[in-house]
């Protein structure tokens, strides 16, 4: 399955590429990273299904939980 | 090439856009009884920041959003901060596709695997949002005809189901679920219209902002208003909250005289057309968004990466029907209101103060020109 589905996203990278009329290479590289990111992410979706999303500024959440409910003093 | 869109199509995209997948959550659910008197107050709370959106699209008039965001917090703040709505943009649109997906298999097709269908609606929001927001706006106009048509018979039909004692007693809980439910009317959908602003390019003249955002958010905000307040008569206070999809419960209770039955398969159709319209707005953000970001003038060949991070994105963000539940009904979100309030109360409050500086300075060089050409005139008249 993983190995499908890198191909089908090797396949939509490759066509869509292909027809380009001009590539300039700050675009495809940009093309590229962001095609290979959402291939990742499809991937590690197969591998793991409870993928944990980051929580960047989850601290921030907690701590307005934490006022929100009224125990910020400890 | 900078897209124009005519007000009246860009009023009804921000429509559609605002009721888009709403219309089937019990939005607002925790005021209860009290549902309307919850909407008014988030539509009070919410217009002042829907002014603030189409004040700094005015003061920005004849450039693109990222130009003139460069022009008043400089050039590298402002690729941060559309890199940042970049991703709330793509989130959101992972965020509708789950949606629709878990609704789709939950009342329709329950063995199709969620990913066939997040791919079949990534695949068209990726061609609308390739063809741009010109041809989107056109669409939305046509679409509006119909969902809104939709609404209005479902809306009528409902009339003989409602009981208008399920509104009473008047705040029997007190002000908290009212203060709750405009809450969770804020965070979902009712602050999202801050995505529109990269979406437009430009608009005709400098009050179209206001004609685009006002009477669109009103008009959809006045839209669920109503439904959320007919389903909530015909299913009960305490069944709304509870319920994942209250309207579409209530119109499946629609009868007339035996004949007129199960019709919340319409209220399904117009519920895919407008998280389709609403998706493909939120690729479309999230293009131009990222596109500037990194420098680039064209955002479309950025849209079919993001389309295709959309269909696992779907399944990454949200996995079950409980959790679509859970995020449509939730009160406040940290990175949300830093992107839906904090963020654009700051770049409004620069963006005065640098358009009223630059607007002092103008007089005074032309008082300084008024000064030097009067004295020109006396000694040459000397």
């Amino acid at each position: 399955m993983v190995a499908v589905v890198i191909l089908a996203y090797v396949a939509v990278a490759a066509f869509e590429l292909w027809q380009w009329k001009e590539r300039p290479w700050k675009k495809v590289l940009l093309y590229l990273v962001l095609s290979a990111a959402a291939g990742t992410l499809a991937v590690l979706i197969i591998l793991d299904n409870d993928l944990k999303v980051p929580e960047p500024i989850g601290f921030v959440q907690k701590l307005f939980k934490r006022l929100w409910q009224g125990g910020g003093g400890s | 090439m900078r897209e124009l869109v005519p007000d009246q199509q860009g009023m009804i995209l921000v429509l559609m856009f605002v009721v888009g997948n709403t219309l089937l959550y019990s939005l607002g659910g925790l005021a209860g009884a009290d549902i309307w008197l919850a909407f008014l107050i988030a539509m009070g709370a919410a217009l002042p920041m829907v002014l603030l959106l189409a004040r700094i699209r005015s003061l920005l008039h004849g450039t693109s959003l990222g130009a003139g965001l460069e022009g008043i917090i400089g050039k590298w703040p402002a690729r941060l901060l559309a890199l940042l709505y970049a991703g709330h943009s793509w989130r959101l649109a992972c965020y509708v596709v789950s949606d629709v997906t878990n609704f789709v298999q939950a009342v329709a097709l329950p063995t199709t695997p969620q990913v066939v269908l997040a791919t079949l609606f990534a695949l068209l929001m990726l061609w609308a949002a390739k063809e741009g927001v010109e041809v989107m706006a056109r669409f939305a106009v046509l679409m509006s005809k119909i969902v809104f048509g939709v609404l209005a018979v479902i809306f009528l039909l409902l009339l003989s189901e409602v009981d208008l004692a399920e509104f009473q007693p008047v705040m029997y809980g007190g002000l908290k679920p009212v203060v709750q439910g405009a809450l969770q009317l804020l965070y979902f959908p009712f602050l999202e219209p801050v995505i529109l602003v990269w979406v437009f390019d430009c608009f005709s003249t400098k009050n179209s902002p206001y004609k685009v955002f006002v009477p669109g958010f009103l008009l959809a905000a006045l839209t669920l208003m109503i439904m959320a307040s007919a389903s909530l008569s015909v299913v009960g206070a305490h069944r709304y909250a509870q319920f994942f999809f209250p309207v579409w419960t209530a119109v499946g209770r629609i009868n007339v005289a035996a004949f007129l039955t199960r019709l919340e398969a319409i209220v399904g159709i117009s519920f895919a057309i407008g998280s389709f319209i609403k998706m493909a707005v939120c690729l479309l953000a999230a293009s131009k968004a990222l596109a500037y970001a990194f420098g680039f003038s064209d955002y479309r060949f950025v849209v079919t990466p993001l389309a295709m991070g959309v269909i696992p994105g779907s399944q990454w963000f949200i996995t079950t029907v409980l959790e679509v539940e859970r995020s449509a009904t939730a009160t406040h979100s940290v990175s949300e209101i830093a992107l839906q309030v904090v963020a654009p109360v700051v770049v409004w409050m620069i963006a005065e103060i640098r358009t009223r500086g630059s607007a002092e300075k103008g007089k005074q060089g032309n008082a300084r020109r008024a000064q030097a050409g009067g004295g020109g005139a006396t000694s040459n008249k000397s």
